[in-house]
Protein backbone atom coordinates (compact mmCIF):
# COMPACT_ATOMS: atom_id res chain seq x y z
CA UNK A 1 0.00 0.00 0.00
CA UNK A 2 1.61 3.04 -0.86
CA UNK A 3 -0.08 6.13 0.72
CA UNK A 4 1.41 9.90 0.63
CA UNK A 5 -0.39 10.80 3.70
CA UNK A 6 -2.48 8.89 6.38
CA UNK A 7 -5.09 10.50 7.79
CA UNK A 8 -6.73 9.74 10.98
CA UNK A 9 -9.12 11.35 12.75
CA UNK A 10 -7.82 15.31 12.64
CA UNK A 11 -3.84 14.10 12.40
CA UNK A 12 -1.85 13.53 8.82
CA UNK A 13 0.70 11.56 9.02
CA UNK A 14 3.49 11.65 6.59
CA UNK A 15 6.48 9.61 8.13
CA UNK A 16 6.83 6.89 5.67
CA UNK A 17 7.73 4.24 8.37
CA UNK A 18 5.24 5.24 10.49
CA UNK A 19 2.61 4.70 7.44
CA UNK A 20 4.18 1.54 6.68
CA UNK A 21 3.93 -0.26 10.14
CA UNK A 22 0.35 1.05 10.33
CA UNK A 23 -0.84 -0.59 6.82
CA UNK A 24 0.35 -3.55 8.11
CA UNK A 25 -1.61 -3.47 10.97
CA UNK A 26 -4.59 -2.43 9.28
CA UNK A 27 -4.21 -4.76 6.37
CA UNK A 28 -4.14 -7.79 8.68
CA UNK A 29 -6.75 -6.61 11.49
CA UNK A 30 -8.29 -3.63 10.57
CA UNK A 31 -7.20 -1.46 12.55
CA UNK A 32 -8.18 1.69 10.90
CA UNK A 33 -11.89 1.19 10.85
CA UNK A 34 -11.44 0.53 14.69
CA UNK A 35 -9.93 3.69 15.27
CA UNK A 36 -11.75 5.75 13.08
CA UNK A 37 -14.94 4.17 14.42
CA UNK A 38 -14.15 4.04 18.14
CA UNK A 39 -11.54 6.74 18.77
CA UNK A 40 -11.97 9.92 16.33
CA UNK A 41 -15.74 9.40 14.74
CA UNK A 42 -16.94 8.09 18.08
CA UNK A 43 -19.81 10.33 19.16
CA UNK A 44 -19.91 11.75 23.00
CA UNK A 45 -23.88 12.64 23.46
CA UNK A 46 -24.31 15.97 24.56
CA UNK A 47 -25.86 15.10 27.53
CA UNK A 48 -23.28 13.49 29.37
CA UNK A 49 -21.80 15.98 32.25
CA UNK A 50 -19.63 15.77 35.19
CA UNK A 51 -21.80 13.24 37.12
CA UNK A 52 -21.16 10.95 34.17
CA UNK A 53 -17.60 10.86 34.59
CA UNK A 54 -17.50 8.20 37.78
CA UNK A 55 -17.41 5.30 36.67
CA UNK A 56 -14.63 5.99 34.18
CA UNK A 57 -12.64 7.93 37.13
CA UNK A 58 -13.67 4.46 38.89
CA UNK A 59 -11.55 2.24 36.78
CA UNK A 60 -9.02 4.70 36.38
CA UNK A 61 -8.85 4.45 40.13
CA UNK A 62 -8.48 0.82 39.42
CA UNK A 63 -5.66 0.78 36.88
CA UNK A 64 -4.11 3.06 39.48
CA UNK A 65 -4.65 0.39 41.93
CA UNK A 66 -3.09 -2.19 40.20
CA UNK A 67 0.23 -0.22 39.21
CA UNK A 68 0.91 1.15 42.81
CA UNK A 69 -0.17 -2.42 43.95
CA UNK A 70 2.68 -4.08 41.39
CA UNK A 71 5.03 -1.88 42.74
CA UNK A 72 4.26 -2.22 46.50
CA UNK A 73 5.01 -6.30 46.03
CA UNK A 74 8.83 -5.36 45.13
CA UNK A 75 9.34 -4.75 49.12
CA UNK A 76 6.20 -6.33 50.90
CA UNK A 77 6.52 -10.01 52.15
CA UNK A 78 3.69 -11.15 53.75
CA UNK A 79 5.00 -13.15 56.51
CA UNK A 80 4.09 -11.91 59.79
CA UNK A 81 7.46 -11.67 61.13
CA UNK A 82 8.03 -9.30 57.77
CA UNK A 83 5.15 -7.42 56.75
CA UNK A 84 4.40 -4.70 59.48
CA UNK A 85 9.06 -4.08 58.83
CA UNK A 86 8.57 -4.37 55.10
CA UNK A 87 5.60 -1.91 55.02
CA UNK A 88 7.14 0.73 57.78
CA UNK A 89 10.66 0.48 55.50
CA UNK A 90 8.57 1.15 52.38
CA UNK A 91 7.28 4.28 54.13
CA UNK A 92 10.38 5.36 55.85
CA UNK A 93 12.96 4.42 53.46
CA UNK A 94 12.41 3.67 50.35
CA UNK A 95 12.67 6.72 47.64
CA UNK A 96 9.13 7.64 46.91
CA UNK A 97 7.56 4.53 49.05
CA UNK A 98 5.11 6.87 50.91
CA UNK A 99 3.82 7.91 47.89
CA UNK A 100 3.12 4.68 46.12
CA UNK A 101 1.82 3.59 49.55
CA UNK A 102 -0.19 6.66 50.06
CA UNK A 103 -1.70 6.18 46.52
CA UNK A 104 -2.75 2.69 47.04
CA UNK A 105 -4.52 3.36 50.80
CA UNK A 106 -5.87 6.74 49.73
CA UNK A 107 -6.97 5.38 46.23
CA UNK A 108 -8.51 2.04 47.43
CA UNK A 109 -10.97 4.74 50.34
CA UNK A 110 -11.23 7.02 47.12
CA UNK A 111 -12.33 3.94 44.65
CA UNK A 112 -15.03 2.62 47.22
CA UNK A 113 -16.74 7.09 47.14
CA UNK A 114 -16.41 7.02 43.20
CA UNK A 115 -18.37 3.63 42.89
CA UNK A 116 -20.76 5.12 45.16
CA UNK A 117 -21.47 8.18 43.36
CA UNK A 118 -21.34 6.60 40.23
CA UNK A 119 -24.36 3.80 41.53
CA UNK A 120 -26.16 7.35 42.67
CA UNK A 121 -25.96 8.70 39.43
CA UNK A 122 -26.94 5.83 37.84
CA UNK A 123 -29.69 5.15 39.87
CA UNK A 124 -31.13 8.50 40.23
CA UNK A 125 -31.22 8.86 36.51
CA UNK A 126 -32.88 5.53 36.11
CA UNK A 127 -30.19 4.02 33.59
CA UNK A 128 -30.48 1.04 35.42
CA UNK A 129 -33.90 0.38 34.13
CA UNK A 130 -34.47 -2.27 30.64
CA UNK A 131 -32.69 -3.08 28.75
CA UNK A 132 -29.30 -2.21 31.03
CA UNK A 133 -30.60 -4.18 34.10
CA UNK A 134 -28.15 -6.91 33.56
CA UNK A 135 -25.52 -4.59 33.69
CA UNK A 136 -26.23 -3.05 37.32
CA UNK A 137 -26.41 -6.61 38.52
CA UNK A 138 -22.79 -6.96 36.77
CA UNK A 139 -21.79 -3.06 38.26
CA UNK A 140 -23.11 -4.71 41.96
CA UNK A 141 -20.70 -7.41 41.40
CA UNK A 142 -17.73 -4.90 41.03
CA UNK A 143 -18.76 -3.27 44.22
CA UNK A 144 -18.81 -6.55 45.69
CA UNK A 145 -15.13 -7.39 44.34
CA UNK A 146 -14.18 -3.78 45.37
CA UNK A 147 -15.33 -4.27 48.76
CA UNK A 148 -13.70 -7.51 49.14
CA UNK A 149 -10.11 -5.94 47.55
CA UNK A 150 -10.34 -3.43 50.46
CA UNK A 151 -11.12 -6.16 53.01
CA UNK A 152 -8.38 -8.42 52.00
CA UNK A 153 -5.75 -5.10 51.42
CA UNK A 154 -6.49 -3.83 54.76
CA UNK A 155 -4.30 -6.97 56.97
CA UNK A 156 -1.69 -6.65 55.14
CA UNK A 157 0.17 -4.10 56.97
CA UNK A 158 -0.10 -6.52 59.49
CA UNK A 159 -0.94 -3.70 62.18
CA UNK A 160 -3.41 -3.83 65.38
CA UNK A 161 -5.66 -1.71 63.51
CA UNK A 162 -5.69 -4.40 60.77
CA UNK A 163 -5.89 -7.37 63.08
CA UNK A 164 -8.60 -6.30 64.65
CA UNK A 165 -10.69 -5.57 62.05
CA UNK A 166 -9.69 -8.62 60.64
CA UNK A 167 -10.91 -10.55 63.44
CA UNK A 168 -14.04 -8.43 63.73
CA UNK A 169 -14.43 -8.90 60.00
CA UNK A 170 -14.23 -12.62 60.15
CA UNK A 171 -15.98 -13.04 63.51
CA UNK A 172 -19.51 -10.74 61.74
CA UNK A 173 -20.07 -13.88 59.23
CA UNK A 174 -19.57 -16.35 61.96
CA UNK A 175 -23.10 -14.80 63.19
CA UNK A 176 -24.95 -16.76 60.06
CA UNK A 177 -27.09 -19.80 61.70
CA UNK A 178 -25.83 -22.85 60.74
CA UNK A 179 -22.50 -22.31 58.34
CA UNK A 180 -21.48 -19.20 59.96
CA UNK A 181 -18.66 -21.06 62.20
CA UNK A 182 -17.20 -23.18 59.02
CA UNK A 183 -17.44 -19.25 56.95
CA UNK A 184 -15.07 -17.83 59.33
CA UNK A 185 -12.83 -21.16 59.61
CA UNK A 186 -12.48 -20.72 55.61
CA UNK A 187 -11.72 -17.02 56.04
CA UNK A 188 -9.09 -17.38 58.82
CA UNK A 189 -7.53 -21.03 57.54
CA UNK A 190 -7.61 -21.64 61.04
CA UNK A 191 -9.17 -21.08 64.34
CA UNK A 192 -7.15 -18.00 64.83
CA UNK A 193 -5.82 -15.42 63.00
CA UNK A 194 -2.11 -16.18 61.99
CA UNK A 195 0.21 -16.71 59.13
CA UNK A 196 -2.05 -18.53 57.53
CA UNK A 197 -4.53 -16.19 57.08
CA UNK A 198 -1.96 -13.41 55.99
CA UNK A 199 -1.35 -15.80 53.20
CA UNK A 200 -4.55 -16.67 52.06
CA UNK A 201 -5.49 -12.90 52.39
CA UNK A 202 -2.52 -12.05 50.42
CA UNK A 203 -2.85 -14.30 47.59
CA UNK A 204 -6.63 -13.25 47.37
CA UNK A 205 -5.63 -9.73 47.58
CA UNK A 206 -2.82 -9.27 44.65
CA UNK A 207 -4.01 -12.54 42.46
CA UNK A 208 -7.70 -13.55 42.56
CA UNK A 209 -9.78 -10.61 43.45
CA UNK A 210 -7.85 -8.56 41.08
CA UNK A 211 -7.83 -10.90 37.89
CA UNK A 212 -11.60 -11.17 38.66
CA UNK A 213 -11.94 -7.55 38.74
CA UNK A 214 -10.09 -7.12 35.67
CA UNK A 215 -12.57 -9.90 33.57
CA UNK A 216 -15.92 -8.29 35.09
CA UNK A 217 -15.06 -4.64 34.00
CA UNK A 218 -14.39 -5.98 30.86
CA UNK A 219 -17.72 -7.45 30.99
CA UNK A 220 -19.07 -4.13 32.17
CA UNK A 221 -17.58 -1.90 29.64
CA UNK A 222 -18.90 -4.56 26.41
CA UNK A 223 -22.46 -4.24 27.71
CA UNK A 224 -21.95 -0.45 27.18
CA UNK A 225 -20.75 -0.72 24.18
CA UNK A 226 -22.91 -3.07 23.11
CA UNK A 227 -25.95 -0.94 24.32
CA UNK A 228 -24.73 2.64 23.93
CA UNK A 229 -24.82 5.50 26.20
CA UNK A 230 -27.79 5.69 27.80
CA UNK A 231 -30.36 8.51 26.27
CA UNK A 232 -31.09 11.95 28.71
CA UNK A 233 -33.72 11.43 31.41
CA UNK B 1 -8.98 32.56 12.58
CA UNK B 2 -11.31 31.38 10.07
CA UNK B 3 -13.30 28.46 9.99
CA UNK B 4 -10.75 26.00 8.59
CA UNK B 5 -9.36 25.34 12.24
CA UNK B 6 -11.92 22.70 12.76
CA UNK B 7 -10.58 20.88 9.86
CA UNK B 8 -8.13 20.69 12.63
CA UNK B 9 -4.43 20.39 10.55
CA UNK B 10 -1.92 20.55 13.28
CA UNK B 11 1.58 21.65 12.59
CA UNK B 12 -0.17 23.70 9.84
CA UNK B 13 -2.08 26.26 11.52
CA UNK B 14 -1.11 28.41 14.50
CA UNK B 15 -3.66 27.02 16.51
CA UNK B 16 -2.05 23.28 16.01
CA UNK B 17 1.33 24.56 16.39
CA UNK B 18 0.70 25.61 19.70
CA UNK B 19 -1.46 22.91 20.57
CA UNK B 20 1.43 20.26 19.73
CA UNK B 21 3.98 22.22 21.67
CA UNK B 22 1.44 22.47 24.51
CA UNK B 23 0.82 18.88 24.43
CA UNK B 24 4.51 17.55 23.74
CA UNK B 25 5.68 19.79 26.67
CA UNK B 26 3.18 18.96 29.37
CA UNK B 27 3.59 15.14 28.22
CA UNK B 28 7.02 15.32 28.42
CA UNK B 29 6.76 16.92 31.94
CA UNK B 30 4.15 14.36 33.22
CA UNK B 31 5.97 11.29 32.07
CA UNK B 32 9.25 12.54 33.88
CA UNK B 33 7.03 13.53 36.63
CA UNK B 34 5.97 9.57 37.00
CA UNK B 35 9.24 7.99 35.38
CA UNK B 36 11.51 9.92 37.89
CA UNK B 37 10.05 8.54 41.58
CA UNK B 38 9.25 5.15 39.96
CA UNK B 39 13.02 4.80 39.08
CA UNK B 40 14.23 5.74 42.02
CA UNK B 41 11.70 3.56 44.00
CA UNK B 42 12.53 0.27 42.25
CA UNK B 43 16.31 1.15 42.12
CA UNK B 44 18.24 -1.36 44.66
CA UNK B 45 19.15 0.02 47.58
CA UNK B 46 22.16 -1.52 49.66
CA UNK B 47 21.62 -0.19 52.69
CA UNK B 48 23.40 -3.00 54.47
CA UNK B 49 26.85 -1.75 53.30
CA UNK B 50 26.03 2.01 53.65
CA UNK B 51 27.13 3.45 57.22
CA UNK B 52 27.92 0.62 58.73
CA UNK B 53 31.59 1.14 57.27
CA UNK B 54 33.00 -2.31 58.58
CA UNK B 55 35.44 -2.88 55.92
CA UNK B 56 37.29 -6.11 57.89
CA UNK B 57 35.11 -8.93 58.91
CA UNK B 58 36.54 -11.34 61.76
CA UNK B 59 35.69 -14.76 62.63
CA UNK B 60 36.34 -17.32 65.18
CA UNK B 61 38.94 -19.34 64.52
CA UNK B 62 36.50 -22.10 66.13
CA UNK B 63 34.45 -21.78 63.41
CA UNK B 64 37.17 -23.02 60.62
CA UNK B 65 38.33 -25.97 61.62
CA UNK B 66 41.93 -26.80 60.15
CA UNK B 67 40.83 -28.40 56.22
CA UNK B 68 37.79 -27.54 56.39
CA UNK B 69 36.55 -23.89 54.57
CA UNK B 70 34.12 -21.40 56.07
CA UNK B 71 31.44 -19.90 53.68
CA UNK B 72 30.68 -16.40 54.91
CA UNK B 73 28.72 -12.64 53.58
CA UNK B 74 31.75 -9.86 53.78
CA UNK B 75 30.92 -6.70 52.16
CA UNK B 76 27.69 -7.86 50.37
CA UNK B 77 29.59 -10.64 48.60
CA UNK B 78 30.24 -14.00 49.45
CA UNK B 79 33.62 -15.00 50.63
CA UNK B 80 34.73 -17.87 51.74
CA UNK B 81 37.90 -18.45 54.91
CA UNK B 82 40.09 -21.99 54.83
CA UNK B 83 42.78 -23.52 57.04
CA UNK B 84 44.70 -25.69 54.61
CA UNK B 85 47.47 -26.51 57.36
CA UNK B 86 48.10 -25.04 60.55
CA UNK B 87 50.09 -22.24 59.42
CA UNK B 88 48.18 -21.25 56.03
CA UNK B 89 45.25 -19.33 56.15
CA UNK B 90 43.29 -17.75 53.00
CA UNK B 91 40.01 -15.75 52.03
CA UNK B 92 39.08 -15.58 48.87
CA UNK B 93 35.86 -14.99 46.77
CA UNK B 94 34.42 -17.84 45.81
CA UNK B 95 32.30 -16.58 42.89
CA UNK B 96 33.71 -18.38 39.90
CA UNK B 97 35.41 -16.78 36.92
CA UNK B 98 34.02 -18.48 34.76
CA UNK B 99 29.83 -17.39 34.91
CA UNK B 100 29.30 -16.83 38.37
CA UNK B 101 28.61 -20.02 40.39
CA UNK B 102 29.44 -20.23 43.85
CA UNK B 103 32.88 -23.22 43.82
CA UNK B 104 32.74 -25.82 46.12
CA UNK B 105 35.34 -26.86 48.67
CA UNK B 106 36.19 -30.54 48.10
CA UNK B 107 38.26 -31.72 51.48
CA UNK B 108 39.83 -34.66 49.93
CA UNK B 109 41.79 -33.40 46.77
CA UNK B 110 42.33 -29.76 48.61
CA UNK B 111 41.02 -27.83 45.96
CA UNK B 112 37.56 -25.74 44.98
CA UNK B 113 35.64 -27.27 42.37
CA UNK B 114 32.65 -25.30 40.00
CA UNK B 115 30.03 -26.81 40.18
CA UNK B 116 28.51 -25.38 37.11
CA UNK B 117 30.86 -26.19 34.61
CA UNK B 118 33.59 -28.27 36.10
CA UNK B 119 36.64 -25.41 36.50
CA UNK B 120 39.01 -26.14 39.65
CA UNK B 121 41.33 -23.96 42.02
CA UNK B 122 43.67 -24.58 44.10
CA UNK B 123 43.59 -23.51 47.93
CA UNK B 124 44.84 -20.33 46.78
CA UNK B 125 42.49 -19.60 43.84
CA UNK B 126 45.12 -20.27 40.82
CA UNK B 127 43.06 -22.23 38.16
CA UNK B 128 44.20 -25.95 38.14
CA UNK B 129 41.70 -26.89 34.78
CA UNK B 130 38.27 -26.30 33.49
CA UNK B 131 36.67 -23.03 31.78
CA UNK B 132 37.94 -20.43 34.11
CA UNK B 133 40.01 -17.61 32.45
CA UNK B 134 41.47 -16.05 35.82
CA UNK B 135 42.44 -17.31 39.29
CA UNK B 136 39.87 -16.31 42.44
CA UNK B 137 40.61 -13.31 43.74
CA UNK B 138 41.61 -12.93 47.40
CA UNK B 139 41.41 -10.99 50.33
CA UNK B 140 43.92 -10.11 52.98
CA UNK B 141 43.91 -12.06 56.06
CA UNK B 142 45.37 -11.65 59.28
CA UNK B 143 45.44 -13.23 62.48
CA UNK B 144 44.25 -11.70 65.98
CA UNK B 145 43.75 -13.63 69.12
CA UNK B 146 41.13 -16.36 68.52
CA UNK B 147 39.97 -14.58 65.21
CA UNK B 148 40.71 -14.57 61.52
CA UNK B 149 40.21 -10.78 60.59
CA UNK B 150 39.94 -10.35 56.72
CA UNK B 151 39.76 -6.90 54.25
CA UNK B 152 39.56 -5.96 51.01
CA UNK B 153 42.90 -6.58 49.00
Amino acid sequence: MDIETLHLGPFKIKNKIAIRLFSALDDRLGVKEIVDDEVFEKIVPAHLGFWSCFGGISFFLFISQALTGMLLMVYYQPTIEDAHATVAMIMNEVPFGWLVRGSHSWGSNLMLVTIMIHMVKIYVSGIYKPPRELNWVVGITLLLLTMGLSFTGYLLPWTQLAYWATVVGTETPAALPYVGEYIRYIMRGGEEIGQVTLTRFFAIHVMLLPVITASVIGLHLVQIRRQGIAGPM
Amino acid sequence: MTKETSAGTPNETRRGFFLTLLFSFFGSVSALGFAYPMGMYLWPRERVLKGTGARTMKIPLSDVPIGEARFVRFLGKPAVVVRPNEQLTIALSPVCTHLGCIVKWREKEKEFLCPCHGGRFDVKGAVLGGPPPYPLPTFITSLEADYVVIKEA
